[in-house]
């Protein structure tokens, strides 16, 4: 949704430095010391390895002041002749980076004397310098501009996801920090069906981490390099982490706390390979109390994982997620994920009460059900009504876009009441009212009625209006 | 080689994409069952490049330019490596692995994208081969996959938020990216029409679709739609694609929008699928009806006739006793078929259409109601008109019936009024319920259950 947009435009900006790797202005240099310089500068910091001779102190840049216009040797003019051969061109490279590099690879020879010292037969064509320092920078990511930014600092800068609960933070951060805390988060959320991601995590985290940290408490900071061992905690250290937090949510309630020392918990747990009942244990109390706040990217990031450790009968309690997977898919809508879901049900857990709770809902709602997807409501097993809570009045809309086209010409307000499982008269007048303008209620003879026959209209729309998909970052 | 490279010099000659396509085919043929063999024991690594230069291109013919040379040259020398791999498999050889089978048509692969991307590298009319070796590629990589499964979970390294799905289809991945790059490598190709790799959009993007589909990332198409739609002021019109891909579009593209719940958008491609689709080709006839009618049952409330099931046994199966019961409102009937075929139509994903299937069997049970209830009075030689003010008492007696309800499963009042206001609200009925009087009133002049004749 909208947390894509400031990603997505600062995204662009930022790598640029690393692909272009001379910034250099048209303007020819030559008449101008300023930027002459600003070359020299980089040439200090980006040259040696690929370019073949030692760099070179930085010369004054007063001393380049409006040379005369001298006349390269021989070797020079058919070293710029072969950068322009169509036979050594290179796809990756176009004509203006190249041309931007060769004239700086010229300037800096020329205002350091080194014209007649540079064996310009054997010295490689700016293409392929370009090209080399690009390689070198895809194959050792940590020069890569991203890497900076998420060092871990102070505990306020560890990447949380919540929207409303770190707005202090994203307020006083500048621009570029929020642009990068912004695509942390975003990478966080993001599940990687695909391709992009896998050799990377292969290859870089293939031998797990075994932890020396004695510290119970710890932030939660989205790794970009291999696991420190001295900042993740073994698993008995773990076990009693989970029970001081355990405690401390009883306690406190404090949810962004606990959401990030959740996930540094289960980083913990990732980074050493620990996959016991235990790393059940946790995924389930995290994805409980992300249901409790409505955090569903959170909530889904665990349900995913529980899936997968549930397939490997670790324990746990997998029909009580099932059934939450399955209203969950209810309420974002998304029929593909929910056909897997219906796949994973298994005959024996449709003898579970919440499955079969769960799979009541979904079927009464595919028809349209509403009274009995009400009754369905009122009797939610477990923590499944905090999923259902988060579309009932979606439904409330479907079905009273039913039952205005279906009553003519009123109906009690007492029957929605009961129909669509409002606690009170008042209540159901109120959601009426958030919708519809108050001439289509009446009282008459004592009973408030809403007038189905003109509402038809002002609840259809209300209805598609919810019905727009459901986007939630980290969902598959 | 003496074959293989009369072959490809004949195929060149001719400007044959097919005859190309052909013998980079890593199988060999009923004709030349030794195929593979010959070629092998042709070379060895030390002189490959060599042999292959002056067999393929020695003399005149055919006139081929330099970089492309190489490009063939490249080509046939991972081709040769492979078809060392695919021999040893064969011959059982321990050193032999489904997955190195595959990481040696890797190379093939990269060598034909390669030889595409290069300056006067490849010419379009070879396209053929850019299909074989994708198609082969991605066989590979479903063997390689099914080998790695066979032994066992190799250290499966446990990822937060990588599911075990996207475990076991590593190798497929692996090949749906180098796919990916076909694909571009066709999408992007800015050459004049006539001798643009454009004209092999269509085939790598079935390629794709059928390969992310089988790594369950139906997701990942959307990108592809998105690509060619974007790029579609350059495309050629659709008709004038080869009818083979295009019918595998449609249909991929009609089940997309199938499990994105676009029923309309759905049909609409199905149908050209279904029209296109080669007469003999039973197989894909078959695959395009497993959607389409779910799709015209959401859509059109139709069922499928004898005629057109007849030739089709396992959808006869899949849809004959579901459409008996719709027909004659057979409630329980219906909910029985539907959890007796749960598990295949769940696999074939068409279980949430088909459950869609209950509100027809209900509306011809209501239907039964209306016609049950006979005709009003008859009024100075006018016509006689069905009664249509019809307690809602009646429609649940129905219900009672229909569902086989005892004493214990009472018929709830206002669960039959739902289903009634449902009905209603999705135009399979007119009419409307007067709650305080307790009774439906429903349209006259024949219109009360729309499309029935009643």
């Amino acid at each position: 949704m909208n947390s894509s947009v400031p990603w997505r435009e600062s995204r662009w900006p930022a790598p640029a430095p690393s692909a272009a790797p001379v910034p250099f202005p048209t303007a020819t240099p030559a008449c101008i010391p300023v930027q002459a310089r600003r070359s020299l500068a980089h040439n200090k910091a980006t040259q040696p390895a690929t370019n073949g001779y030692p760099p070179q102190p930085a010369m004054p840049s007063t001393e380049s002041d409006p040379r005369p216009r001298m006349e390269f040797p021989p070797a020079v003019r058919s070293y710029v002749q072969r950068c322009f051969a169509p036979e050594n061109q290179v796809a990756s490279v176009d004509t203006k980076e190249m041309q931007e590099k060769l004239r700086f690879v010229i300037t800096d020879a020329a205002e350091n004397h080194k014209l007649e010292m540079i064996d310009w037969e054997r010295l490689a064509l700016p293409q392929v310098m370009i090209q080399n320092e690009r390689n070198k920078i895809l194959a050792n990511p940590s020069v890569s501009h991203w890497g900076m930014s998420s060092q871990p600092s102070s505990p306020g800068d560890a990447s949380r996801k919540r929207k409303s609960t770190d707005i202090h933070q994203t307020e006083n951060s500048p621009p570029w920090r929020k642009a990068n805390n912004n695509r942390n988060r975003f990478e966080d959320r993001v599940t990687h069906p695909s391709t992009e991601k896998r050799p990377r995590m292969t290859t870089d985290d293939s031998r797990p981490v075994i932890g020396r940290c004695q510290k119970l408490e710890k932030n939660y900071f989205r790794l970009t390099s291999a696991p420190n061992p001295d900042t993740v905690r073994p698993l008995p250290v773990l076990r009693k982490a989970l029970d001081l937090l355990k405690k401390k949510w009883k306690q406190e309630s404090n949810y962004t706390y606990i959401c990030d020392q959740f996930k540094s918990l289960r980083q913990d747990l990732t980074v050493q390979h620990i996959r016991t009942d235990f790393t059940v244990t946790v995924y389930e109390i995290h994805a409980r109390i992300a249901l409790e706040k409505g955090d569903l990217g959170e909530y889904n990031q665990c349900q995913t994982q529980l899936r997968v450790l549930y397939a490997q009968s670790l324990g746990g309690n997998p029909t009580e997620f099932k059934a939450y997977r399955i209203l969950y898919f209810i309420y974002t809508r998304n029929w593909t994920a929910m056909n897997d879901a219906l796949a994973d049900v298994t005959a024996a857990d449709k003898k579970n009460e919440a499955v079969k709770h769960a799979l009541d809902v979904r079927s009464a709602l595919a028809l349209g059900n509403y009274h009995r997807f009400f009754q369905l409501y009122l009797e939610t097993p477990n923590m499944g009504a905090y999923l259902m809570d988060m579309f009932v009045d979606r439904e409330r809309l479907s079905a009273l876009a039913a039952m205005c086209k279906a009553y003519k010409p009123d109906v009690n307000i007492r029957f929605i009441t009961e129909e669509l499982g409002f606690e009170s008269d008042e209540q159901t007048a109120r959601f009426v009212l958030e919708h519809a303008p108050a001439e289509l209620l009446e009282e008459r003879n004592g009973s408030v009625r809403l007038l189905t026959g003109k509402a038809g209209l002002v609840f259809e729309q209300a209805k598609s209006e919810a019905h727009r998909v459901v986007d939630i970052k980290g969902q598959i | 080689m003496g074959t293989l490279a009369t072959e490809f010099r004949i195929a060149y000659n001719n400007g044959s994409g097919p005859g190309l396509a052909a013998v980079l085919t890593p199988i060999a043929t009923r004709d030349d069952p030794d195929r593979l063999l010959s070629f092998y024991n042709f070379s060895n690594p030390a002189y490959l490049t060599k042999d292959l230069n002056s067999s393929f291109f020695h003399g005149k013919n055919p006139r081929v330019p330099k970089a492309e040379q190489h490009a063939w040259v490249d080509i046939f020398a991972a081709y040769w490596e492979a078809v060392g791999e695919i021999l040893k498999w064969e011959a059982g050889h321990p050193g032999a692995s489904a997955v190195a089978i595959f990481n040696a048509w890797k190379k093939v692969a990269n060598a034909v994208i390669r030889g595409y991307s290069v300056q006067s590298g490849l010419p379009a009319w070879s396209l053929p081969c850019l299909y074989t070796v994708g198609k082969f590629l991605r066989t590979f990589a479903i063997k390689a996959d099914l080998q790695v499964a066979s032994q066992g979970s190799s250290g499966l390294d446990f990822q937060e938020e990588v599911a075990a799905d996207f475990e076991k289809n590593a190798t497929l991945e692996d090949a749906a990216r180098v796919i990916n790059r076909m694909f571009t490598l066709c999408l992007s190709d800015r050459a004049p029409i006539e001798e643009s790799r454009k004209w092999g959009i269509y085939n790598t993007t079935n390629l794709l679709f059928k390969t992310y589909f089988k790594i369950n990332s139906v997701g990942l198409t959307k990108n592809l739609i998105r690509a060619i739609k974007a790029q579609s002021d350059d495309l050629p019109p659709l008709d004038a694609f080869p009818k083979s891909h295009i019918v595998t579009f449609e249909y991929y593209l009609g089940v997309i929008h199938f499990l994105d719940e676009n029923y309309a958008e759905a049909e609409e491609h199905l149908t050209n699928a279904w029209r296109l689709c080669y007469r003999h080709a039973n197989k894909n006839r078959e695959l395009i009806l497993t959607y389409l009618i779910p799709c015209h049952l959401v859509t059109t409330h139709t069922l499928p006739s004898n005629q057109l099931l007849a030739p089709f046994p396992r959808l006869e199966k899949l849809f004959r006793p579901l459409s008996n019961c719709i027909r004659t409102g057979d409630l329980v009937g219906f909910d029985k078929a539907m959890s007796a075929g749960e598990e295949e139509f769940v696999k074939r994903r068409i279980y949430l259409p088909l459950e869609r299937g209950r509100d027809i069997a209900l509306r011809n049970l209501f239907r039964k109601v209306f016609i049950a209830g006979g005709f009003e009075e008859a009024k100075d030689g006018q016509p006689p008109i069905r009664r249509t003010r019809v307690p809602v008492a009646e429609f649940a007696a129905a219900l009672r019936i229909g569902t086989h309800a005892t004493g214990r499963t009472r018929v709830d009042m206002d669960e039959v009024e739902c289903l009634l206001a449902n009905l209603i609200y999705k135009g399979l009925m007119k009419g409307y319920i007067a709650r305080e009087r307790g009774i439906v009133v429903l349209s006259k002049n024949n219109s009360a259950f729309p499309g029935t004749g009643v």
